[in-house]
């Protein structure tokens, strides 16, 4: 059994959420009663690869959102209870989606291995990059191109550089895509220039000498929400590739010749049978999820039960090799551009 | 998913601000609040004993069983009147008494009605979820020995509430209407019970969010492993909200 931790993407969106599946008393609530309320298991879901091979999960609500940021206790308890549970439940592999995974990281959670009477099992969980990171990866393959940016001559500018999914796009485009010239940005110094010795390559810029040089720009890492692009000094076409969470990128490049796309999202061959995805305002919410979350059926499908994406730059070429073989074989595919803007963008 | 807006960056950089920081356990404020937080805790074992000894008379076949697990739960009181007398406390049985009364009142009404769902309800789930929870947040703050103490208890308290439960879970066809109302009536009492102690839980470095939130775990936790599902769960729950 596969499971995803998942939450809501904004404290209304919850309560509205909530209600609609007939959790009353935390619809009612205010805010300090959701940072009392206790992880809940909302679906379970059935479903068939290609392969013919069929597998069962659990999507369990955190009933973390994000105004609780800033409360840093609560964030925690809510990631470290809802992983509780997926072991409870005895789910074999778990995604921690949205935040969560950000949380477990940045706050340390693997100091807090005792929830309770649970000693929680490392392996059951993933963080689901190698996946995202092999999603973006082969959706900037696939849409660049298809945009008329060839690839060889490309510039492509990887913003959050140095984080999990940020290092893991760079090694892979820089050996296995073959693109031009890499342009690294991220907040620290020293890991970017760690970073440009393993890769051998790339040039280390701020985020404002490298957005007029590239024709492509994967997102991982945080947008400043102040922060304003003159969009006429952007290189036409131009593909962003949005792997950041929350997705927001759209907002800010409106304009013609920039191509927004949300990164690290799949479609699934089929349709599923669930209502969660609803949650994240997926297009195709019946089909369309994060990768992360794929992630976890993969590994189930394979059988892989075991913290496959942990830790940080642990990511190697191999991996992705491996997640991304079997996403394909289990009916996955990347989102891509819609072809009438591609249209349009050649025309 | 890996990334987050700046001004939430700045938040999540700045982990475990008061991580690992515990009370001042000989402070005046502190033994002020532990005076009443431990007689609270010291009374709450009583009750229980007083509790399962008289649930035994309403299923003779069963008192002996009930009986020993009375007597654990005297161990218990014993623990923690101990944790009282090493801080050199003198516990508030008096303030105690009052904060049980209700509950107390409800039991009591209940065992002479011959009620046993409900007295079940108020003991092997409210009440004893309302401990394990007040523990679970308590032994992460707690002094040395009451940490060692409490440690020892939470271990026993997870055998009442699965004896309670499965009662509850063999008897659910016939139980359920009865759990369900007397539900309504008590877990309000366990939220104003939460909130008198609010302020001296905190002295203690117990958040009531973070008692609240253990306190659901372990209701929702009980009535699921009863074989109620997630929506009767959730009505049971609004109780305790509104």
């Amino acid at each position: 059994m596969f499971g995803l931790i998942g939450h809501s993407t904004s404290f209304e969106d919850a309560r509205r959420k909530a209600l609609e599946l007939g959790y009353d008393h935390i619809a009612a609530g205010d805010l300090d009663v959701w940072c009392s309320a206790p992880p809940q298991l909302v679906e379970h879901v059935e479903i068939k690869s290609p392969s013919g091979k069929t597998i069962e999960g659990a999507y369990i609500d955190s009933c973390f959102v994000p105004e609780m940021l800033g409360r840093f206790k609560t964030a925690r308890r809510k990631v470290l209870n809802a992983m509780e549970l997926a072991q409870k439940k005895d789910i074999n592999i778990t995604a921690l989606g949205g935040f969560t995974s950000i949380i477990f990281e940045n706050f340390n959670l693997l100091q807090h291995q005792l929830v309770r009477s649970t000693t929680l099992e490392w392996e059951r969980f993933t963080t689901g990059n190698t996946h995202t990171a092999w999603v973006i990866c082969r959706q900037l393959e696939i849409n660049a191109p298809a945009l008329g940016v060839d690839l060889s001559k490309a510039r492509v500018a990887v913003v959050g550089a140095t984080g999990d999914i940020g290092s893991a796009v760079c090694r892979w485009l820089s050996v296995r895509t073959g693109v031009a010239e890499l342009l690294l940005v991220a907040r620290q110094q020293q890991p970017l220039i760690d970073l440009q010795k393993e890769l051998g390559g790339g040039r280390v810029l701020s985020l404002e000498e490298a957005l007029p040089e590239a024709d492509v720009v994967v997102w991982v890492a945080s947008m400043p929400r102040t922060l304003e692009i003159d969009q006429t000094k952007l290189k036409s076409p131009c593909l962003m590739i949005d792997g950041g969470y929350p997705k927001n990128l759209d907002s800010k490049f409106a304009g013609s010749g920039v191509h927004v796309l949300k990164g690290g999202i799949v479609e699934f061959f089929q349709d599923i049978g669930w209502n969660m995805m609803e949650l994240a305002e997926m297009e195709k919410p019946q089909r369309q999820m994060f990768a992360c979350f794929a992630e976890a059926m993969i590994l189930e499908f394979e059988n892989c039960h075991t913290n496959f994406s942990w830790g940080r730059n642990n990511i190697s070429l191999e991996k992705m090799d491996f997640i991304g073989e079997a996403s394909v074989r289990h009916g996955f595919s990347t989102l891509n551009i819609k072809p009438q803007v591609h249209q349009a963008a050649v025309a | 998913m890996q990334t987050v807006e700046t001004h939430q960056v700045a938040v999540l950089d700045r982990p475990n601000g008061s991580e690992g920081h515990l009370p001042d356990f000989n402070s005046e404020n502190y033994k002020d609040a532990y005076s009443r937080i431990n007689a609270i805790v010291i009374e709450g074992e009583q009750e229980a004993h007083d509790n399962y000894v008289s649930i035994g008379t309403l299923i003779p076949d069963k008192s002996d069983e009930l009986l020993k697990l009375a007597r654990m739960e005297l161990k218990h009181m014993r623990g923690f009147t101990a944790c009282g007398k090493n801080l050199g406390v003198t516990a508030d049985m008096k303030f105690a008494k009052e904060f049980f009364s209700p509950l107390h009142g409800n039991f009591q009404e209940a065992l002479t009605a011959g009620k046993l769902t409900t007295c079940f309800l108020i003991q092997a789930i409210l009440i004893e979820a309302f401990a394990i929870s007040a523990y679970h947040v308590y032994i992460r703050v707690a002094d040395p020995f009451a940490k060692k103490i409490t440690e020892g208890v939470v271990k026993d308290e997870y055998l009442h509430l699965n004896y309670g439960q499965e009662w509850l879970k063999a008897n659910l066809a016939t139980c359920k209407e009865e759990l369900i109302q007397a539900n309504k009536v008590n877990l309000p009492l366990i939220r104003s019970m939460l909130d008198q102690v609010a302020k001296d839980a905190s002295e203690l470095s117990m958040d009531r969010e973070e008692l609240m939130e253990e306190f659901m775990i372990a209701y929702q936790d009980s009535l699921t492993e009863i074989g109620l599902d997630n929506r009767e769960i959730a009505r049971m729950a609004l109780a305790a909200v509104v």
